[in-house]
């Protein structure tokens, strides 16, 4: 029986980031429990793709402190090499789609989704090609091996993308709208998947998403960004209860309301 | 991120371990084997006009037998070279800083280090190895092409004495102008790498498509320049 994580699996601490002076993510904090599945809802441009990245240090905030169970990632500076070395050994706890899948252009699907684990396992070839096909069957995309990305509708590339994710089943996936772009039965499965990998493997999920009734299926912790601020935080259920105004325009997809797009 | 920080990077990841033998091929193919046709048509024709205008120059004052002596000392040792750096410099580094950029704007390098894989490994460090290890045979090659055209043009075309031609060619050109052309595609090719490399990879994802266009432009200006210059200064050196 291997000894329970307690520590958060994520901890925001003040987080602030501008660009210049587009002042982008304004003293977020929160906290994500190990094993939980948090969704982040927010309109597009406030910056829940900027949180992700620095999540993963691909960005550095300003201010604050990011924490990746209890090792600040914000402290560490990928340009000096010690701590460059410390990073890449963090972020193999995460694996991440990003908004536009971030397939390798020259390689095939399988050879995408099987790119990480020859990179970091000793499978062998026969092992890496089972387990690949075996991804591509939970996203609904088996055969599809050696056809390349540029062949693939958008829709198909997020899923190889989520595939290529949790090929080695990290301890942190991060997606940043899984669900757009796909049609809503597919966008149903990728739920239904993201809970299965929840339920049976346990890892942790951060997902963006505009979609609320995602949000109300699989999240155990709602967040809600709007305009760089952390506008609602907290269990879903009360979440949905307390009827945030923010929030209730989101659900209702209302022009009015806090969030102002005009 | 500075050229000089990148550079620095580049070399670490370029010297603390070799690069994959596939990648490494890859590369080295794509720039080699991709460069040869474009190379062979213009060295060629190159290599015929320092003849001709050579001949042309000489035969006025009656010294047309000087012509081997003026197509190994301009050939050899200047033009068949620096013309063999610009053009399979400029074809290079347009693929390794477009590849790179659209890499950059389509989020493949993030997706890259997100997995834990430090991309100057990865992607510059065998792209590097490839060009430094390419450019060199290149430019011999274009020695024995160019070389190949001159005496085409000079002995075949306008009758030059076979014998002269060469006994020169033999009395001007040493080993040591070879050594100096091949050590020279060493620096052109790391050169034309780094810099391409350098703007591919600078590319933002907020510049979309227009961040490849700029990033391939400004590799294939800068490389040029950088080339021609950097031939200037060697010459100086060595030959002044
Ligand atoms: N690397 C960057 N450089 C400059 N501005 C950026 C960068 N990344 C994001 N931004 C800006 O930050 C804001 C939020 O972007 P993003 O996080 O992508 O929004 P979204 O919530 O839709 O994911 C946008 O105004 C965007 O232009
Ligand atoms: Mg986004």
């Amino acid at each position: 029986m291997p000894e329970p994580i307690t520590a958060p699996a994520i901890e925001l601490d003040g987080v602030s980031k501008a660009f210049g002076a587009n002042k982008v993510l304004d003293d977020v904090s929160l906290t994500v429990r190990h094993g939980s599945i948090m969704v982040m809802l927010g309109p597009s441009g406030t910056g829940k793709s900027v949180l992700l990245r620095c999540l993963v240090g691909l960005l550095r905030p300003d201010a604050g402190r990011v924490l990746v169970y209890g090792e600040d990632v914000a402290a560490l500076d990928e340009s000096r090499p010690r701590d460059r070395a410390r990073l890449f050994a963090l972020r193999r706890r995460f694996g991440m789609l990003f908004q536009d899948g971030a397939l390798f252009d020259d390689m095939d699907v399988g050879d995408n989704v099987a790119f990480p684990m020859r990179m970091h396992t000793d499978l062998s070839e026969a092992q890496i090609r089972a387990k690949v096909a075996d991804k591509l069957r939970r996203v609904g995309l088996s055969g599809v091996e050696r056809k390349a990305p540029s062949e693939l509708s958008g829709g198909m590339r997020k899923r190889v993308a989520f595939a290529r994710a949790i090929a080695l089943e990290p301890d942190i996936v991060l997606c940043d709208e899984p669900s757009s772009g796909l049609d809503p039965v597919m966008s149903a499965t990728l739920d239904e998947l993201i809970l299965e990998l929840h339920r049976t493997l346990g890892m942790t999920f951060i997902v963006i998403s505009h979609d609320t009734a995602e949000a109300k299926k699989i999240a155990d912790t709602i967040g809600l960004l709007a305009s760089g601020k952390l506008v609602t935080y907290g269990p879903a259920a009360d979440v949905f209860a307390e009827g945030q105004p923010a929030l209730r325009q989101f659900f209702e997809r209302s022009t009015e309301g806090p969030i102002r797009v005009l | 991120m500075s050229f000089v920080w990148f550079v620095r990077h580049a070399l670490v990841a370029q010297f603390s371990r070799l690069p994959p033998a596939e990648q490494f091929l890859r590369h080295a193919v794509d720039a080699g084997v991709g460069s040869v046709a474009l190379l062979t048509l213009l060295i060629f024709f190159a290599g015929m006009s320092l003849a001709v205008q050579g001949y042309g120059a000489f035969v006025r004052m009656g010294g047309q037998e000087f012509l081997g002596l003026f197509c190994g000392i301009g050939g050899v040792r200047e033009l068949f070279p620096v013309m063999a750096a610009i053009v399979c410099g400029a074809r290079i580094g347009a693929n390794l800083a477009a590849s790179l950029a659209n890499m950059q704007i389509s989020e493949q390098i993030e997706a890259l280090s997100v997995m834990g894989i430090d991309p100057m490994r990865y992607l510059v460090a065998p792209r590097l190895w490839a060009v430094v290890f390419t450019m060199p045979l290149l430019c011999a090659y274009a020695d024995v092409v160019g070389l190949s055209a001159s005496y085409f043009a000079a002995v075949v075309q306008l009758g030059v004495d076979q014998g002269t031609f060469s006994a020169q060619l033999r009395e001007i050109i040493r080993w040591q102008d070879l050594a100096v052309g091949v050590g020279k595609g060493v620096a052109f090719g790391w050169l034309v790498a780094i810099i391409a490399c350098y703007h591919g990879y600078r590319a933002a994802k907020q510049e979309g498509a227009a961040g490849v266009g700029v990033a391939t432009n400004r590799a294939i200006v800068h490389s040029t320049v950088v080339c021609i210059v950097l031939n200037m200064i060697l010459s100086a050196i060595l030959y002044a």
